[in-house]
């Protein structure tokens, strides 16, 4: 049965998914490796092409689906998350998936992604975050680093950056990743698990804005930087970093802390496991930051809960099979009308 | 009554002299001027200026600002600030000026002086975010839901986003009312001469605190002039603003008695002082045959269509509203009385103000909307091209 039903599955390429005309990003802009990643994985997941939608804010980032020869739909400023759960709903067999920024996500639509994640809707949220409002040409953003000088913040930002893995865990997200726009095999390995996930899924891509706001994940993402400040997340594997993996991370007092690898204390030291029902062990995880930690990469979260589509759909099933009760109690207590015959 | 209390300016705020600058760094400094002390936005073009140049200028003039998450929280949160004793404004343009909708009502309700700025820019939704329009003119007016009345201003040039400025935060205070200052992209982009005078030149409106010892303090009890004297948190006064409908002492009341009080007297506040508030220019309106009325930086391009009326031998003179609303209906009919057609171009194409001219002439003239999509500014000929129309 599921072979024949792949098997009617048509065909497409990275190429059909390219609509030609005109993408408009600056030159450099890490928009474009997204936008590559995404094109490739598409035709390996097994869905016909014109059952991918892609709804997004406004941002740069969210001029996404003028480059996609998928359906697209453009939206308002923040409300891509709303947007996509009136498509997913309406149609639960297409492939939903926000594309989205950090000031469309975090700031202007912060209320709408929490409580589309909170509803574990079957969407792939993926967030550009590129720590700036690329758009409008330079203010800071929700995630933009305390101090930093932007347009809007002459003396520094004041406030406090939100951490968008632990804002997404918080709000309930059952699969939660990072990657960064110019490692591609690593970027595709997540948003293929991301799109075999059946409930939300988040995925912050850290994404280099040349104009506005250029190299400020170099520090950790740059090739020289990698061994020391980046580590990749393997399931089951070991919290290790450094260029012969000589450092380790261990848990203390529910914190992380860098020790070198041949002191780690074996029961402490902290092995990747995304499938933890508990969140506290991804939250753990995702606090850690540069230059203290070397910052993960990957998978943080994918556990399965039934999808909104999913109980909605049970819901629906439940009471169509319910027999009607005419009684005068089920009248009393139900709607406020009831039929004369 | 507590009187108005005009002072000058403070002077270390005040960039007196001779500038050139475009009209949203100067619509910033008129703020400034004027005693704003409090801007709350987010950044939305073409509007963003005004707030980067107030980030970079508040730490000088003892002003602050904050980048909200978005406008549904800039626009509520200047009213906070206004609350907390300072005077505030926030600027956005279309699509944020919309999310504001539900906090333009608020402050009209609680009768908050405050500022909201409009750089106007072709919609509707996204549109066009570069360019201009004049398409939100009823939206000021109308947004919200229920009845109210609000002032809203237009600048036509750079000086006058400086000077009116001024003139929106005195209006805001003598009137607690929500002064919309409905700029366009235009006017906020372009550069022009500026000069901003001396600090002891500038006239500014102090908030009306009451001097009623607390016992005595009714917070909705208006005076002469049907607006309420004002208090601010901290200063010792038991005081609740609230948007329901509320009696003279702000608590809620569900009475048809009260809601017809406080509603009509919203209403009556600014119907009642229209006269005063009114500002126009007139030009070659002497014995003119045809009296253009228009705004912004649709006026200006009027000038240019008078001038090939003249060339023709047409009489053509503007009207330049200045304040939109509450519009200057009287003024209006007067002029339709001495005129033979009355034309009205604007950035929209549902004639927003030329639908109310039409209101006010009543007949006694032809009025002529010559609409515009927005994304750009009239041709003068087509302006010019109605003008002989009306005439024929
Ligand atoms: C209601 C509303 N407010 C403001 C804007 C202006 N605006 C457009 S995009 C944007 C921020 C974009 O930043 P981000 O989401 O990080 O995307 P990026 O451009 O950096 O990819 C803003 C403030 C708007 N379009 N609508
Ligand atoms: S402004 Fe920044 S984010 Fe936007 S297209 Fe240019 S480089 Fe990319
Ligand atoms: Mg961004």
């Amino acid at each position: 049965m599921k072979m024949q039903e792949s098997a009617s599955i048509p065909k497409f390429t990275r190429k059909d998914l390219i609509p030609g005309g005109e993408v408009k990003w600056c030159p450099g802009c890490g928009d474009y490796a997204i936008l590559a990643s995404i094109q490739k994985i598409l035709p390996e997941l097994n869905t016909p092409r014109e059952n991918f939608v892609f709804v997004s804010g406004i941002g740069c980032s969210s001029r996404f689906p003028y480059y996609m020869n998928t359906y697209g739909l453009h939206s308002i400023h923040g409300r891509a998350p709303a947007v996509a759960t009136g498509v997913k709903l309406a149609n639960p067999k297409l492939s939903v998936w926000v594309m989205t920024g950090d000031g469309d996500a975090m700031s202007i639509g912060g209320n709408h992604l929490i409580h589309a994640l909170r509803r574990n809707l079957d969407l792939k949220i993926v967030m550009f975050n590129n720590e700036i409002y690329g758009l409008t040409k330079g203010q800071y953003s929700p995630t933009t680093q305390m101090g930093q000088v932007t347009k809007s913040s002459p003396y520094g930002v004041p406030d406090y950056p939100f951490s968008p893995l632990r804002l997404a865990l918080g709000a309930g997200a059952t699969f939660v990743a990072r990657a960064f726009d110019v490692d591609g095999p690593h970027l595709q390995a997540i948003l293929k698990e991301a799109a075999l996930h059946k409930g939300s899924a988040f995925i912050e891509i850290w994404q280099n804005c040349v104009v506005f706001n250029d190299s400020v994940f170099d520090p950790i993402v740059s090739k020289e930087s990698r061994p020391d400040h980046l580590l990749y997340l393997e399931e089951g594997q070991p919290l290790l970093f450094g260029k012969d993996k000589e450092n380790a991370v261990i848990s203390e007092e529910m914190s992380p802390r860098v020790v070198p690898a041949s002191e780690a204390p074996k029961e402490r030291l902290l092995v990747h496991k995304s499938g933890l029902q508990d969140p506290a062990y991804a939250f753990l995880v995702s606090g850690m930051t540069y230059p203290e930690f070397p910052v993960p990469m990957g998978i943080f979260r994918n556990v399965q809960s039934p999808a909104y589509d999913e109980i909605l759909d049970g819901q629906v099933k439940k009471a169509k099979a319910k027999a009607k009760d005419n009684s005068f109690m089920a009248l009393f207590d139900g709607l406020e009308t009831w039929t004369i015959n | 009554m507590a009187e108005l209390l005009y002072q000058h300016a403070e002077p270390e705020a005040v960039l007196s002299g001779t500038h050139f600058m475009d009209g949203n760094h100067a619509a910033c400094e008129g703020a400034i001027a004027a005693g704003c002390r409090f801007a709350a936005g987010y950044p939305i073009t073409p509007s963003t200026e005004i707030v980067e140049r107030f980030a970079e200028r508040a730490p000088h003039v003892g002003a602050m600002f904050i980048q909200m998450e978005d406008e549904i929280a800039s626009s509520i949160c200047l009213q906070g600030a206004v609350w907390g004793g300072l005077k505030a404004m926030t600027v956005t343009s279309g699509p944020g000026f919309s999310l504001m909708m539900e906090h333009t009502g608020y402050a009209a309700m609680t009768e908050t002086p405050c500022v909201f700025v409009d750089v106007q820019r072709a919609g509707p939704s996204t549109g066009l975010p570069t360019l201009p329009a004049q398409g939100d003119m009823l939206q000021c007016r109308f947004g919200s839901h229920g009845d109210y009345e609000a002032i809203a201003l237009c600048p036509s040039s750079v000086q006058e986003c400086f000077d009116f400025m001024i003139e929106a935060f005195n209006l805001a205070e003598a009137y607690r009312v929500p002064v919309f200052f409905m700029m366009d992209e235009c006017v906020g982009h372009m550069t022009e001469k500026l000069v901003i005078p001396d600090a002891r030149e500038i006239s500014v409106l102090g908030r009306r605190f009451t001097k009623k010892p607390p016992e005595e303090f009714l917070p909705y009890a208006p005076g002469e002039d049907l607006v309420p004297e004002m208090v601010k948190a901290g200063d010792g006064y038991r005081f609740h603003v609230t948007g329901l409908t509320h009696d003279e002492r702000g608590y809620p009341s569900t009475t048809l008695a009260t809601q017809r009080q406080l509603v009509v007297r919203l209403i009556e506040k600014i119907q009642r002082n229209a006269p005063k508030i009114w500002k126009w220019e007139e030009r070659n309106l002497q014995g003119a045959e045809v009296a253009v009325i228009s705004y912004g930086i649709s006026a200006r391009v009027a000038l240019k269509a008078i001038e090939l009326a003249k060339q023709d031998g047409i009489q053509a003179g503007l009207f330049r509203l200045i304040t939109v609303w509450p519009f200057p209906g009287q003024r209006i009919q007067e002029l339709a009385t001495r005129v033979r057609a009355i034309v009205v171009p604007e950035l929209n194409l549902r004639g927003q103000v030329a639908n109310e001219v039409e209101r006010a002439v009543q007949g006694r003239c032809p009025v002529v909307p010559v609409g515009h999509p927005g994304g750009g500014v009239h041709d003068p000929q087509d302006i010019f091209h109605a003008i002989k129309e009306a005439l024929s």
